[in-house]
């Protein structure tokens, strides 16, 4: 969080970006040499060592990247679903091994078996008529039942649905706008829960001649695809969100930031820009000019965090900043800045459209809406389903999602730092923050991955601290050296046969909990203290006192 | 209210204050352990020892937060040292400790770093987790004459990387990787020799493990003394604590509670000291006998020098005899000498360096303001919204300056510079106007120009403390803009936005250096820039002035003492019958009242054979002065010639007699930087055997000539100085404190940050109007010698580079180049590296090609810093019109490769 890079990346603006350069120059091997590299440093009149720390952070463009020609996902849902030892054998008639490489979660954990190949993703059955030179087209419907009452997903009909729907609201004021989204009292859907109204609020209250709405869709939780799902299928509600976000705040540019293992969202969302400049509605309706730009990550499931993400468009390596200044106050580029989940930012039109009113009746006191979940493949009906807040889990899991097709003993729902829900308590919960919270669990973006009863326990716990160190910033002690350790001892147990001391566990929990910058470090004992709760026995084995 | 409490004890809170800052202040420096945080860097929350738990009530419900970056709010509850608080800072260290070298908590090296405190802080027993992977196996860097690493002891606090960042602004390092296999590199994970570093030293003093430090171990300060004093190398002034083990320096650091550097400084300051006792030192004064140097006695020299002082006086006038002070040594020996030469010699002959490097800003500004002094402080940076730099490379010349001005152009404040060859600042700024040397006049007159067409002058400031504005804005109108934009190279439009942004800025400060002074209009160009300052009412409030960024040390001090031929102690006029009343009664005899020589009128004179003896203190002038035959020729006609040194220069090697004097280490006294700060110079080491510092040779010499000087001590100097210099009325040696302090200092010991704050010194601020003449080099050589060559400074040399050239430094750049732009070079058939003839009507010199587009078409560019080169064997003649200062910046000559070895690099 240097404010030096910060401003000097800023200088030239967001259209000739530092990190796209960086990226850009990785495409033809897989990572940019560094005469490139030192180049781009020039321009930009950074570090050499700036650009080479940023590029040697993201997994597509770091230096073990080159040569990398496929990719097959190892997110916690295809793990479970054993699905992708099938898919790398496979692979391994067609390629060298070490052409192949990994991605976590492509999305497609409703039928697993997931993989990357030439900017497409493959999942299901793809993989049995795979061919390096007529790769097949990939079917996939993810689409679960969507009821009537539907809010967030229901689609614009056609563009002049939504062109007039821009016009009518941005001919209301800003004020007017801003009291229609705090009174409908809209909970943010990336994870913390925080007031979208605050937070526009606040953004607005910043003087700057330049501001800038942010759409987070670096969805990358695995068994997340309910983002996807939107900038796929939805493109012009999550557009609709940023326009009035920008409307309202004085901001003028947009910028969704998504990830590099959905080509295909970039693609569909780009089109949907597109339509809009053609069809003008955003240039300087009554002096609101609003300009959309996407920008590629890079792999890197800590640029999710939205600091992390900011310093990510900046070029500067993703480490997570110090809070405050919050965004608002001095985010990209030291503007105020607004940063957004892609599921927050689409459900602006439907609260638009029928009012704030009827957006809080829906949902529990606290939490107002609907929410998109996302069952994996251990469902008998996998996919997507909207429901209100406030909704029992276990109407979800059996009744929208038909159970389990075969014996689960737990889900781990919020992504990774998302508790693990033990069958038992499926009755026990509701689909909203404060009943997960209260049961010590977490809502997070309600993705949720089976884990099958015959998958041990304390694999699933060392996958998780894996996961965790693999994708730490590493800016912060307790998490860069914390999760590693964490990840040693699990390790340790299970393929050495060593006992890890239980109070060194505990105090390795607590400090990575206690002491961490950000909720990477910060949520990852969660799911692990909750196994340990109601695995225990299963788990003792592992532990000495 | 700014109420907050501390385990349940009710305090007062600054705003915006940090806990760790409040609890620290009111429970002290250790009550929180920290590992990331440094005196001079922002928060930046990695370590997370700082960790306190906070609730918003009386035993409320609790929650961890960083304290480093989390700022107290009203009603706050601070718990900083519960028991679950120390368990989660024994935990994490114990988690640092796993990936540490060596075992710190039975520590059997006595490892004294920062990290090994807070593991006795902290009070942790013992690591529990098995061994895991680690990054004992990176190898050490000693690649570097100064820097080193073993990132072995890295624990990623981030210090360096900040370091490098938010204080020298280079940006050497990064972390690279991430998570557990984030490391920290240097450029492209290099060496420190084959990066970008510039050896400052930031990262190094920040690093807390000693995992990037420097050959000095500057850091291990067991059983050390600390001395403060004042660095030689620039008009900057940083403080500096000398560690000194058994009389023998050890190590310098950067004190962070100095206001002039603030934990900073370059690596001439922290690094390269290592000449004071460099086998060449000068040992024991010497008398040239049929051409050899004889050792002899101190009292042998005295007699030597004393006779022929003498008899040249009796013979020739005392008018034959000169002396050139040194802007190196401090205020007291300055003082002195000029004393030497007014009351024991009898004659102004006396002059310094200054003349070759600001003496038209002492001029010029003296004309305009009434003061040759920056009228306001580095400080004030922060409160400025432009920085215009005329002329000065300041991230060369001045680096711990050129680096907080870096900061605040990176962090977007408006930049204007000035300068024929795309500096590093000019990189950084929102304008360069990159002119052809020689023509500043011109170029400020169109900003002038442009300032008024645009109606954009504060008439208010003009009307009420200004005068002559009316005469030189009629002159100005009268421009031809677009001839002024032929002559300087510069677009118009370029130059007009420059000068509105200049214009609109609320607080604009204005720094110059030798490319203003050091020119056939020097004094000129001087005036201009207090022009443009009075024009837009940039002068005596926050933030703005016109800053001369003085070259060496002392310059502001030389001047102030008198060493200047038209101007005694405390700038009072030499010919003014009623002030030399004052000093002949203050000095006991009559003292001369005709203006004495400059430097060039010595050499003339000498040439001439008018001047007969000569004393030169600690300066180069063969080396560093213009026309190298020339003044050869005037020093070889002299009857004596002094030369207090402590090498063997080029000029000493010309002396009859050399005394070797004592280093600025050696030797105690003051400094006057160049924001008129006096600051103490406090001895580090005594006088290497038989030197002796310059103060005590010009009391022994005054004596032996019959004076009745007091014996040299920096209190007994301040306290004659401040009866005769006004503006040093309140300057006691005791009262000076850690930071010194800006004259005018009144009777009562307070001083002054900002000039002119009420009117100026002068009266009324006057314009000028000064009119663009091109330099006589030019109008006389061009047909012949088509290109210009100017002349610079590197970052790791000073000047003759007598005392780099016996350090590290020279390890780092080793000679002189030539900068020279690539089309040029392809012309020329020249490539990088090959040696280049370049030769001007004086001489010619064979100079290294360095191809780079940091120079236009045209212009080439050089050191002086190695004798090997000389390459003031083609400098002119020519001279500021006003105050002889050098023409250094402008020199006609042609260029062709050389047909000497063609030595590639
Ligand atoms: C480790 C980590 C990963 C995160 N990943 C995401 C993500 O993939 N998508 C997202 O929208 N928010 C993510 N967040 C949350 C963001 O920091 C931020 O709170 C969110 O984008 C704000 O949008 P909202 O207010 O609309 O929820 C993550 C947070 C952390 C700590
Ligand atoms: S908790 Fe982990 S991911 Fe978050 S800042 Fe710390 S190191 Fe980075
Ligand atoms: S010595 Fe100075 S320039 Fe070099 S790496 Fe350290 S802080 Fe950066
Ligand atoms: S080298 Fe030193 S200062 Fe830099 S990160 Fe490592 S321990 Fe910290
Ligand atoms: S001092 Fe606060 S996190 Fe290091």
């Amino acid at each position: 969080m240097s404010k030096n890079l910060s401003e000097l990346s800023g200088r030239k603006g967001i259209d000739d970006n530092l990190f796209e350069r960086i990226g850009n120059s990785a495409q033809s091997t897989g990572s940019p040499s560094q005469e490139e590299l030192s180049k781009i440093a020039d321009e930009f009149l950074v570090g050499n060592a700036n650009t080479f720390g940023t590029s040697s952070f993201y997994d597509f463009t770091k230096s073990e990247n080159k040569g990398k020609k496929i990719y097959v996902c190892n997110g916690s849902a295809c793990l479970c679903a054993g699905t992708q030892k099938n898919v790398s054998d496979i692979l391994e008639n067609h390629f060298k091994s070490e052409e192949i490489g990994h991605m976590t979660c492509l999305g497609r954990c409703y039928e697993n078996s997931a993989f990357h190949y030439n900017g497409k993703n493959y999942s299901g059955r793809d993989i049995d008529n795979f061919s390096v030179n007529t790769p097949p087209k990939s079917f996939s419907k993810y689409v679960g039942n969507i009821d009537s009452n539907s809010f967030l997903t229901t689609p614009f009909e056609g563009f002049s649905e939504f062109s007039a729907l821009i016009k009518k609201t941005l001919s209301r004021s800003p004020e007017d706008l801003l009291d229609e989204i705090k009174k409908s009292q809209i909970r943010g859907r990336g994870g913390a829960g925080f007031p979208m109204g605050l937070k526009w609020e606040s953004c607005k209250n910043e003087t700057s001649s330049q501001k800038f709405i942010i759409c987070n869709a670096d969805e990358g939780d695995p068994g997340a695809f309910s983002d996807r799902f939107l900038l796929e299928e939805r493109p012009y509600s999550v557009l609709f969100g940023m326009i009035v976000a920008g409307y309202i705040t004085g901001a003028n540019r947009g910028i969704l930031y998504i990830r590099a293992e959905y080509p295909e969202a970039v693609e569909i969302v780009q089109q949907a820009i597109d339509s809009i400049v053609k069809s003008a509605i955003l240039t300087n309706t009554n002096g609101f000019n609003f300009v959309f730009k996407i920008i590629k990550a890079k792999g890197a499931y800590i640029c999710g965090e939205e600091t992390a993400l900011i310093n990510s468009i900046e070029g500067q390596r993703p480490e997570v900043r110090t809070r405050p200044p919050f965004p608002t106050q001095m985010g990209l580029f030291n503007k105020p800045t607004v940063v957004n989940n892609v599921e927050t930012l689409a459900s602006v039109h439907g609260i638009i459209k029928k009012g704030a009113e009827f957006f809080s009746k829906l949902g529990t006191p606290k939490s107002k809406g609907t929410k998109l979940v996302c069952l994996d493949s251990f469902f008998n009906n996998p996919g997507l389903y909207e429901v209100e807040m406030g909704s029992q889990l276990s109407d979800l899991v059996f009744k929208l999602g038909g159970g389990f097709k075969t014996p689960i003993k737990a889900m781990q729902i919020g992504g990774p730092l998302g508790g693990i829900v033990p069958v038992s308590m499926i009755n026990e919960l509701t689909i909203d923050f404060e009943s997960f919270a209260s049961h010590g669990f977490l809502l997070g973006h309600a993705s949720i991955v089976c884990i099958p009863e015959s998958f041990p326990m304390i694999n699933y716990l060392e996958h998780l601290m894996e996961f965790a160190a693999y994708e730490s910033c590493g800016k912060c002690f307790p998490c860069r050296l914390g999760t590693k350790r964490g990840h040693e001892l699990l390790h340790s147990a299970i393929h050495e046969n060593n006992k890890i001391e239980h109070s060194l566990f505990q105090d390795l929990l607590n400090t990575l909990q206690q002491a961490s910058l950000c909720a990477h470090g910060g949520g990852i004992p969660l799911p692990i203290k909750n196994a340990m709760y109601y695995f225990e026995n299963e788990l003792n084995a592992y532990f000495k006192k | 209210m700014n109420t907050a409490f501390i385990n349940n004890k009710p305090y007062t809170f600054n705003t915006g204050e940090s806990i760790l800052a409040f609890v620290r202040r009111i429970e002290g420096e250790k009550s929180i352990p920290t590992l990331c945080d440094a005196p001079n860097l922002e928060a930046f929350g990695s370590c997370r020892v700082c960790s306190v738990e906070v609730a918003f009530e009386k035993d409320g419900k609790t929650k961890t937060v960083a304290s480093c970056h989390t700022p107290v709010t009203t009603n706050l509850h601070i718990y900083h040292n519960t028991n679950s608080i120390l368990e989660l800072r024994k935990n994490i260290i114990e988690l640092v400790l796993t990936d540490y070298p060596t075992d710190l908590i039975n520590n059997k090296t006595k490892e004294k770093n920062e990290l090994q405190q807070v593991v006795e802080a902290v009070g942790i027993k013992k690591i529990r987790y098995p061994k895991g992977a680690n990054h004992f196996r990176i190898e050490s860097d000693e690649s570097h004459p100064y820097m080193r690493s073993d990132f072995s002891k890295c624990i990623n606090c981030f210090r360096c990387i900040r370091a490098c960042d938010e204080v020298q602004g280079e940006m050497v390092l990064s972390m690279a990787g991430r998570g557990f296999e984030a490391h920290v590199v240097k450029g492209f994970n290099q060496s420190f020799m084959d990066s970008d570093c510039v050896s400052c030293g930031a990262c190094a003093q920040a690093c807390p493990t000693g995992a990037i430090s420097d050959v000095f171990e500057s850091k291990n300060l067991e059983n050390a003394k600390i001395t403060r004093t004042i660095c030689t190398y620039c008009g900057v002034g940083c403080n500096l604590e000398v560690a000194t083990l058994n009389g023998k320096i050890k190590s310098i650091q950067a004190p962070y509670n100095a206001e002039v550097n603030q934990g900073h400084t370059c690596l001439k300051g922290r690094y390269a000291f290592k000449f004071y006792d460099h086998p060449d030192r000068l040992k024991t004064p010497l008398i040239k006998k049929d051409g050899i140097f004889k050792e002899v006695s101190w009292n042998e020299a005295y007699d030597f020098i004393s006779s022929r002082l003498e008899k040249i006086k009796s013979e020739n006038g005392a008018d034959a005899i000169a002396g050139i002070s040194s802007a190196r040594t401090p205020n007291e020996e300055n003082y002195l000498m000029q004393k030497f030469m007014r009351a024991v010699i009898g004659t102004n002959n006396i002059d310094c360096c200054a003349r070759v490097c600001h003496s038209p800003t002492a001029l010029g500004m003296q004309k305009t303001f009434g003061t040759g002094a920056a009228t306001n402080s580095i400080s004030e940076l922060e409160f400025t919204d432009c920085i215009f730099v005329v002329g000065a490379n300041p991230t060369n010349a001045h680096p711990v300056t050129g680096a907080k001005i870096k900061q605040k152009l990176m962090k977007g404040t408006v930049g204007i510079v000035v300068d024929p060859r795309k500096t590093q600042l000019a990189k950084y700024a929102t304008y360069h106007l990159q002119l052809k040397p020689g023509t500043n006049v011109a170029l400020l007159n169109m900003m002038l120009y442009f300032i008024i067409t645009e109606n954009m002058e504060d008439k208010e400031f003009i009307a009420k403390y200004c005068e002559g504005f009316e005469e030189m804005k009629n002159e100005i109108l009268r421009l031809d803009i677009s001839q002024l934009e032929k002559i300087t190279g510069v677009d118009k439009n370029l130059v007009k936005q420059a000068a509105i942004a200049y214009a609109k800025a609320n607080a604009a400060m204005e720094f110059h250096g030798l490319g203003v002074t050091e020119h056939y209009q020097g004094t000129y160009t001087v005036q201009l820039l207090a022009d443009l300052a009075m024009i837009t009412g940039n002068v005596g409030k926050k933030g703005a002035g016109v800053n001369p960024l003085r070259g060496q040390n002392n310059v502001q001090g030389a001047a102030d003492m008198g060493a200047q031929p038209h101007q005694g102690a405390g700038y009072l006029d030499v010919t003014d019958a009623s002030i030399n009343k004052k000093y002949n009664q203050f000095y006991g005899v009559e003292v001369p009242s005709n203006i004495g020589y400059k430097i060039p009128e010595m050499f003339d004179a000498a040439i001439d054979g008018k001047l007969k003896a000569l004393w030169v203190i600690g300066e180069d002038v063969v080396q560093t002065d213009p026309n190298t035959q020339k003044v050869m020729k005037a020093l070889k006609n002299l009857d004596l010639l002094v030369v207090s040194e402590l090498f063997m220069t080029e000029t000493a090697k010309l002396a009859t007699v050399i005394l070797p004097a004592s280093s600025f280490l050696e030797k105690e006294g003051t400094f006057t930087n160049g924001e008129r700060r006096i600051q103490r110079v406090q001895k580090v080491v005594e006088p290497l055997e038989n030197t002796k510092p310059d103060g005590q040779i010009i009391v022994e010499m005054m004596r032996k000539m019959g004076y009745n000087q007091c014996d040299y001590t920096a209190e007994n100097m301040l306290k004659e100085i401040s009866q005769i210099v006004p503006f040093f009325a309140g300057v006691k040696w005791d009262e000076l404190g850690i930071n010194g302090k800006q004259w005018p200092v009144k009777a009562d010991g307070s001083d002054t940050e900002i000039l002119h704050k009420d009117g100026f010194v002068r009266g009324k601020g006057k314009f000028y109007y000064c009119e663009y003449e091109e330099s006589n080099e030019v109008k006389t050589n061009s047909k012949d010698y088509p290109y210009i060559i100017t002349t610079n400074r590197e970052l790791e040399h000073y000047n003759c580079g007598a005392m780099t050239r016996r350090t590290g430094n020279v390890e780092i750049v080793t000679e002189d180049f030539l900068l020279i732009n690539p089309t040029d070079a392809e012309k020329n058939y020249i490539h990088d590296g090959d040696l280049v003839c370049v030769e001007s009507p004086r001489g010619k010199v064979d100079i290294k090609a360095k191809i780079t587009d940091e120079v236009k078409q045209g212009i080439l560019s050089s050191t002086f810093h190695f004798p090997e080169i000389m390459l003031n064997n083609i400098t002119s003649n020519e001279h500021d019109s006003e105050a002889m200062c050098p023409e250094y910046k402008v020199v006609s000559c042609r260029i062709r490769k050389s047909r000497g070895k063609n030595l590639v690099v």
